[in-house]
């Protein structure tokens, strides 16, 4: 581990200059869980980290008609037992409380979340140079790719790691970036990139640019949503394969769903074809299988995990049946 | 029936305050005035030469004190295969130097600043391949261990084949497997002049000294080890070379130097259990008799030999003598690779061993329309042993791994453990809960032997002290599993006194005299017998020496909790204090070297266990586990029902998700962390039931037996065997992933279509 200077941010501003006169050897810090791991194991060498624990007004849970806002620094705690996220955003709540141990929940932030990078276990060892890192080669191309991606990746098989991601694109949510100048927002969907677009990045932040909070709409009356998550023990493990539906339900019939797929691409992977398949069926006459098999239908397994095709068709089917039987 | 004063009694473990108040101090909290930390360079390579080690630059860092590189390292060995520091490196993470500065993150930074030229090597990562002629060779005298297989035999398995109905064969394997101790492997050393003193996570403080004194030609009285509280070490933490580099350190530093391992380092340079492949091959008649076992396991001792002889042994002992038969093979070829090197670890082989053994069994059982638990008590060794001739000379004590016929048990429950164990989980009755969707439940069983008992030659010293207390010194190491307690449970039955009377120091390789290291589930048993024997001794001269002050015979007089006094006259007594201020301190010292000329002394157990199994997502869940266990007469009952819920944790860890992996691409450590060593948590326990078998063993302390390894043994038997009554596919690789049950409950549809 490299020494590095670790600076106290008091305003957005302070904390975004802060940032960007430093890059790209600055990072941003708020609960730490997973920068301080990439740090001292030598994946990641910083000269400053940029706290963001002191912001005022990004610690909060608004709950309005509109919907909900969710500032970055809320933990992942909160969100698994705020009483309004538990009851119209259910979805998120099971994300947020799927996550690791209550350790880390007690300290990772939502905006530490979405901002984690790659578990590929390449890019945790610096013995591996890897895409990555700048380096060569996918070492998980050919063999050691058990944890790796099915769809969505070309040249860097890493899986994006966050369950909450995985929820929230499924609420279409809406993710705030502040910088010095102010405010940008955009789709949840259009925040995260593949490694095809930027492969030392997993998502669209410029130097000097952190996540300030996340909006979702209010859900309407009719709307359900859950999130599933198979891990190989019950507590502190990251998806084999995880999936959060929304469906809007009006008179048995589905009006609007919103599928969404985590632990299988590099990026939380939406899947419209399931979307546009499922929406204007009667809930009796979905055929949840068909409905997984057509999520996968591009899977494109490697060596080692073919069994995450099989395995998140069936989460999805399990997922929509459980929605359409409430 | 013998009544006890606290034998059986379930007594407060010794160290629990100091351990749930943070009070107890373990090695990494040693602080001494002046200590420098010290840090090592790990190779990068899986196997190379070092050409040179430039340490001008980490030298010359202000701060850093000492260095030490194979070329200018002490030349004595920690291991027969093993030097202080070596220049072949042999894993990736392998020791190749070390530096001790003020403080550890400038002796990080000293590391960075170490140039090392290497020449890379030919490596292999994989053990079955590493046996193959043409296989690149991780040392000069080849990859196999001794040029050749382990082979015990009794009777002839080509007889026994012939006499077979039908021969079944089938292949297992097993994954290394990190101890995954909390507490990393920490060593601190002082000089004293010519004196060293060295605080260790230890299960040997006297092996270690010995150890020490070989690698650093030191004499062995100059050299102090002083155990402290371990956080962990399920057997791995007997090895020295952290030690030793950490002593020459500090006598260059001329100052007291620590090392403490970070997690990774304790995944990759710590110890694991070894990665099998086994085969077994059974035959049998059609009435389910067995004729002939032949094992042939083919084990990962990785790069170094550590505790693989014994490991590569106790692999098969279930195939030579868990069924009874007259015709039985085992070959064992312990290899070399280029991997982090495998150590002892619960049960050592056992577990592996065993894995291939009683899943074989649930094959036959079902080919032959027998139930499993039948074929089992149909064929189980019983109290007799095995059938032939005794083949150790009778005046000479016998092997705790046997392998010849003709020598009996001192006891075996094993067939009490076997109906117990079955009763309790209502085998052969549906599971309770109806199977609903895709959850399928099934029940599965496994049975196990195990040699532990007699160990090493043991002495317990016991002092009526100068102020009236008693006290028990022994140089045993409480590794967790309670001898702190149990010791004095013994010597305070023996003596006759209440236990919370006798106090005990362990673990100090100058004031406590020599003990075995606990290890092989033998410290009840050897160091057990021996405390008793010294109990025994100090009450007989108490009371001799009692007898002429209250004016009696000693026959007349017994021990009681206040101190000695005429058992028809109770009035006339004495205290142990005032025994104490009149005869002055009373010393007595028993030692033994356990073991037995006409008996076998062995464990014996079976585990039960129910499973749910998801058929869409491969998931596993253990409803409920039935441990039946005969380990003799249980001293502590609920130190000996943790130490069996512990042991099944462990190994469920083992059986559905642990694994270390290294990629054969460059030899790394794909998964050196708890996040991905994927130990179980409390959530992915199931309901646990300890049944002890009603045996009280001839000859051990209090009718005892050896209880430390063998719950690790059942456990993944049992849950794979429930799995293939479950769902119907057998998974012969461990650990039983998801993965791993989608893969075949696939290749199953794939075969009935």
């Amino acid at each position: 581990m490299k020494p590095f200077k670790f600076e106290q941010a008091t305003t957005a501003v302070q904390a975004s200059q802060t940032h960007a006169d430093a890059a790209p050897n600055a990072r941003f810090i708020s609960g730490g869980t997973d920068i301080l791991g990439e740090i001292k194991e030598s994946v990641l060498e910083v000269n400053i980290l940029v706290s963001l624990a002191g912001l005022s007004g990004a610690s909060e849970i608004i709950s309005s008609d509109l919907g909900l806002e969710i500032g970055a620094l809320v933990t992942l705690a909160r969100i698994a037992s705020d009483q309004s996220i538990v009851e119209t955003y259910p979805a998120l709540a099971q994300a947020a409380e799927s996550v690791a141990t209550p350790q880390i929940r007690n300290v990772g932030t939502l905006g530490g979340n979405l901002c984690q990078r790659p578990r590929c276990w390449y890019y945790r060892s610096p013995l591996f140079d890897c895409l990555k890192k700048g380096g060569e080669t996918c070492f998980a191309s050919d063999e050691g790719n058990k944890y790796h991606a099915i769809l969505g990746a070309e040249n860097c098989h890493i899986v994006h790691p966050s369950d909450v991601a995985v929820a929230l694109l499924a609420l279409d949510a809406t993710v705030v970036v502040s910088n010095a100048s102010g405010d940008r927002q955009m789709p949840i969907g259009d925040f995260f990139v593949s490694p095809d677009v930027n492969m030392l990045a997993e998502n669209v932040l410029e130097p000097g640019e952190f996540v300030s909070k996340v909006k979702i709409p209010k859900p309407s009356s009719g709307t359900r949503s859950v999130y599933l998550k198979a891990k190989e023990r019950q507590a502190y493990d990251f998806a084999l394969s995880s999936v959060a539906v929304s469906l809007e339900v009006r008179d048995e019939t589905i009006t609007q769903a919103h599928v969404v797929l985590g632990g299988v691409a590099p990026v939380p992977y939406s899947v419209p074809q399931v979307d546009s398949e499922l929406t204007g069926q009667k809930i009796r006459e979905v055929d949840v299988q068909a409905i997984g098999q057509l999520a996968v239908k591009d899977a494109q397994p490697l060596s080692d995990n073919s069994y995450k095709v099989r395995l998140t068709a069936s989460m999805v089917a399990r997922a929509v049946s459980r929605l359409i039987s409430e | 029936m013998t009544t006890f004063k606290t034998i059986g009694k379930s007594e407060p473990r010794r160290d629990l305050p100091e351990k749930l108040t943070g009070e107890a101090k373990y090695t990494a909290d040693v602080q001494l005035p002046g200590m420098l930390f010290g840090k090592i360079l790990r190779s990068p390579h899986p196997h190379a030469r070092i050409l040179s080690i430039n340490v001008d630059a980490a030298r010359n860092l202000p701060g850093v004190r000492a260095v030490v590189t194979p070329f200018d390292a002490p030349k004595g060995q920690v291991a027969p295969d093993m030097p202080i520091l070596d220049t072949e490196a042999r894993y990736v993470g392998d020791e190749v130097a070390a530096v001790a500065a003020d403080d550890e993150d400038l002796a990080e930074a000293a590391l960075s600043l170490i140039e090392v030229k290497y020449e890379q090597l030919p490596f292999v990562t994989d053990a079955v391949e590493a046996i193959k002629p043409d296989a690149p060779q991780t040392r000069p005298g080849g990859n196999l261990v001794g040029g050749k297989p382990l082979t015990l035999i009794r009777g002839s398995v080509e007889e026994g084949f012939a006499q077979a109905d039908r021969i079944f064969e089938e292949t297992y394997s097993t994954p290394a497997q990190a101890g995954a101790a909390l507490e990393p492997r920490a060593a601190v050393a002082s000089w004293d002049g010519d004196n060293l003193t060295v605080w260790k996570s230890t299960r040997g403080v006297h092996a270690d000294q010995l150890a020490l004194s070989l690698a650093l030609d030191v004499p062995r009285g100059n050299i102090r080890v002083m155990g402290q509280n371990m956080g962990a070490g399920y057997g791995t933490k007997d090895e020295t070379r952290l030690g030793a580099i950490t002593a020459v350190l500090a006598q260059r530093a001329g100052r007291p130097v620590k090392i403490e391992l970070t997690r990774q380092e304790e995944f990759v340079a710590g110890r694991h259990r070894h990665g099998t492949t086994t085969t077994v091959r059974m035959g049998v008649k059609n009435d389910g008799t067995v004729t002939a076992v032949h094992a042939t396991t083919i084990m990962d001792t990785g790069a170094y030999l550590s505790s693989g002889p014994g490991v590569i042994r106790r692999a098969g002992q279930g195939a030579l003598y868990l069924y009874r038969c007259a015709n039985v093979q085992y070959d064992g070829y312990l290899t070399y690779t280029n991997t982090p090197s495998g150590g002892s670890y619960r049960a050592l082989g056992a577990p592996q061993g065993h894995f291939a053994l009683e899943s074989l069994a649930d094959t036959i059982s079902e080919a032959l329309g027998i139930d499993p638990l039948e074929f089992r008590l149909k064929n189980h060794v019983g109290l007799e042993g095995q059938p032939g001739e005794r083949v150790t000379p009778a005046n000479e004590v016998l092997d705790t791994q046997p392998v010849e016929g003709g020598v009996p048990f001192s006891s075996n429950g094993l067939r009490e453990c076997l109906q117990r164990g079955s009763e309790a989980i209502d085998w052969g009755q549906p599971s309770e809960r109806p199977e609903s969707g895709n959850l399928r439940r099934g029940k599965g069983m496994g049975m196990f032997i195990y040699r532990g008992g007699a160990g090493g030659r043991s002495i317990a010293r016991m002092r009526l002290e100068s102020d009236g207390s008693l006290r028990l010194l022994t140089g045993l190491m409480d590794v967790g599993e309670g001898s702190l307690t149990v010791m004095p449970q013994i010597a305070a039955e023996e003596l006759g006194v209440g236990y919370g009377q006798v106090l005990v120091t362990f673990g100090d390789s100058e004031t406590t005299p020599e003990a075995p290291l606990t290890a092989g589930s033998t410290a009840t048993f050897s160091t057990g017998t021996a405390t008793k024997e010294a109990a025994r001794q100090l009450k007989a001269r108490i009371i001799e020496v009692v007898a002429p002050l209250l004016d009696t015979e000693p026959s007349n007089l017994q021990i009681t909790d206040d101190g000695v006094e005429h058992i028809q006259y109770p009035e006339r007594s004495v205290s142990f204090a005032q025994i104490a201020e009149s005869v002055g301190e009373i010393e007595v010292e028993a030692a033994i070297s356990p073991g037995s000329r006409d008996h076998v002394i062995n464990s014996f157990g079976a585990h039960f266990a129910e499973v749910e199994v998801d058929t869409d997502t491969g998931q596993v869940r253990v409803l409920r586990y039935i441990a039946a266990h005969d380990s003799g007469r249980i001293l502590n009952p609920k130190l000996a029902i943790n130490q069996v819920e512990g042991g099944v944790s462990q190994m469920l860890g083992f059986t559905l998700s642990e694994q270390m992996l290294t990629d054969p691409r460059n030899g790394v450590t794909l998964n050196a962390s708890f996040l991905e060593h994927k130990s179980p948590t409390v959530q992915d326990f199931p309901e646990m039931q300890v049944l002890f078998a009603d045996v009280v063993d001839p000859v051990g302390p209090f009718g005892a037996k050896a209880l430390g390894e063998p719950p690790s043994i059942g456990v993944a038997p049992a849950v794979a065997n429930a799995i293939y009554n479950a769902i119907g596919v057998r998974i012969r690789d461990l650990p039983l992933t998801p993965d791993r049950v989608l893969n075949e409950i696939e290749a199953q549809r794939g075969d009935s279509q």
